[in-house]
């Protein structure tokens, strides 16, 4: 494992071994504008840990590997692979099949007992388990004692809810990952609403992020998000492992290769740093979205249906960009488009007969500024009848009401630029959040 | 510089002057009068508002997930949407139809990755999406939904 650990940083050095300049832009922490640092970390899109096994592949999934060490410690290390890099989610949650031998130590919730965490995804599966301290390494960047969720094996103890009634994700069987990468546009899994200072005298009740746990069960606590909430206690929060750290922690950019249909496998980059070095400038054929709560607005032009966010209240269907998710997925607007077999495993996504051009405008809800996106859907069983693991046409539906969902064949062919909330962005870009290709 | 969080802070204060009121509420396919300790259980504060044909009873949860039910003039409970940073606890909203939706759930075939959901059942439909710390969903009786309602106006 020492071994591994030390390859990737050399490696990683002889990509990037040279000085850097500025170039105008100034976020905080890049003193000189330039390191030695690596900041590019590889990722693949290549069906996962399960790709050569019948129906094991997982579509349009971004994968990477990050090594994980004991506070502290350079050689209580492990290096886990098949991460899922998502923009949708924040913070690092592993299998604790992968980290059991670190011997993690436990991070404590608000009311001093160990923390738990629960997420659940859109479809009721859920990730449950204790938030623990790591020093991950990513590329060359080090992101010291950072709280990361440990997914439980075990079930035992598990709130209702946090389970919900839906399938709990904590193997790699499951999951079909190790795990989950989060590096989405905030810095912390929740924020304000999980800290006591939302002035909220309970903590979220209903499927909360947080719990902590005694003999008699386990009940919703606060945790922390620092002085970034104004919280005088240390983080607690299951965080963004960008902001940890201590240059290139302003942001990423996800760039991967354009494919024309579907491919066997792609590669491509998780860039750390926004501005911060010689290959990661802000590039000037690629145009800013603020977001809105985190949200963007997109009008698809069937129907005139707008997927928009008010800014002034939080509502409304906002779109976003997710690398987590692994296709478009959008509202079915007159039924236009067939989808697939609700007893088939492919019932999540749309089985147009043939392929079928489609266009949208994505919209900053703030300035109004706009672009037209093209992009095309395909038949999702013939897809995935290829036994390819990439698929720039992959679509799928969303229940009236929801946003639209700019999954990862949005990103093939695009550099698209994540800024953190809170976290200093190059002069003459907006303040963070946005995205930005 | 923080939309994010500035959100929920006012939702947190909004909660401070809402949350005393305690009315009734009940779970999908349940009678509006028989489930006291729902409301008190979220910890929500509660707004009414009548349509034609029914009424809906908006909860707001601490955190600012906000479960809006659904309810005839008969006082049953045929309908329940959500949105916010917390899914609700399904349990509780969705009442003897638990069981069913958390069976087909894990019987669901599917490839991998987390797609939304449309849960089409006997007498059950459960839509879900959003993403991670920001859901939206409904459950309805499709048998009770009152003429002139549409799903999608369900939210």
């Amino acid at each position: 494992m020492r071994k591994k650990f030390l390859a990737l940083i050399v490696t990683g050095g002889l990509g990037f071994a040279v000085g850097c300049s500025s170039g105008g832009a100034t976020p905080s922490g890049v003193p000189g504008g330039g390191s030695t640092t690596s900041n590019i970390l590889s990722i693949a899109v290549d069906g996962g840990p399960f790709a050569s096994q019948p129906g094991g592949i997982y579509p349009n999934g971004a994968f990477a590997s990050v090594t994980i060490c004991h506070p502290g410690s350079t050689t209580n290390c492990v290096t886990v692979d098949n991460l899922l890099v998502d923009t949708g989610s924040v913070g690092l949650r592993v299998l604790q099949s992968e980290v059991s031998s670190l011997g993690l130590p436990t991070v404590n919730a608000s009311n001093g007992s160990a923390a738990y965490n629960c997420v659940s995804f859109v479809d009721g599966s859920f990730l449950w388990g204790p938030v623990q301290s790591a020093t991950l390494t990513m590329a060359g960047e080090v992101a010291s004692s950072v709280p990361i969720q440990v997914i439980s094996s075990s079930t035992a103890n598990i709130p209702t809810s946090c389970s919900n009634g839906g399938v709990n994700e904590n193997t790699q069987t499951s999951l079909g990952a190790n795990g989950i990468l989060g590096v989405g546009l905030e810095p912390f899994d929740c924020g304000v609403a999980c800290d006591t200072s939302s002035g909220s005298a309970t903590p979220p009740s209903t499927s909360p992020a947080y719990y902590t746990c005694s003999s008699s069960g386990c009940t919703p606590a606060f945790a922390s998000c620092g002085s970034e909430c104004d919280d005088s206690s240390s983080v607690e929060q299951v965080t963004n492992p960008v902001v940890g750290f201590p240059l290139d922690n302003n942001g990423v950019i996800v760039e991967l290769p354009s494919i024309s249909g579907s491919a066997a496998t792609l590669t491509g980059s998780l860039v750390f740093g926004i501005g911060t070095e010689t290959n990661n400038q802000f590039s000037t054929s690629a145009s800013v979205f603020t977001v809105a709560c985190d949200f963007f607005n997109t009008t698809y032009p069937v129907g005139g249906q707008a997927f928009d966010i008010d800014p002034s209240s939080c509502t409304g269907p906002g779109s976003f960009i997710d690398s987590g998710s692994n296709a478009y997925f959008f509202y079915n607007v007159n039924n236009a488009l067939a989808v697939c077999p609700s007893t088939s495993s492919a019932a999540a996504f749309y089985c147009p007969t043939s392929l079928t051009s489609l266009s949208a405008t994505v919209e900053d809800p703030n300035t109004q500024f706009s672009e037209t996106v093209n992009f095309s859907i395909d038949n999702a069983q013939t897809l995935f009848s290829s036994g390819d693991a990439a698929y720039s046409t992959l679509g799928g539906p969303v229940p009236a009401g929801d946003g639209f969902d700019w999954g990862l064949p949005f990103f093939y062919g695009r550099n698209v630029y994540v800024a953190i909330d809170g976290q200093a962005q190059p002069s003459g870009l907006a303040n963070a959040p946005w995205w930005a290709f | 510089m923080k939309l994010f969080f500035r959100r929920y802070r006012a939702l947190s204060s909004w909660l401070l002057v809402g949350a005393l009121s305690c009315p009734a509420l009940a779970a999908l396919g349940g009678d509006v009068t028989s489930v006291e300790a729902d409301q008190a259980h979220m910890k929500a504060s509660l707004d009414v508002k009548q349509a034609e044909g029914y009424a809906v009873h908006a909860l707001r949860a601490p955190g600012g997930t906000v479960v809006s039910e659904y309810v005839s003039p008969a006082g049953r409970v045929f309908a329940v949407a959500w949105h916010g940073p917390f899914f609700p606890e399904m349990q509780q909203i969705l009442g003897s139809y638990f069981q069913q939706y958390s069976a087909a759930l894990q019987a669901r075939k599917r490839v991998y990755g987390h797609h939304p959901l449309n849960l089409e059942q006997s007498g059950l439909v459960v839509q879900t999406g959003g993403h991670m710390r920001a859901y939206i969903g409904r459950a309805y009786i499709p048998e009770m939904l009152p003429a002139g309602l549409k799903a999608e106006e369900i939210k």
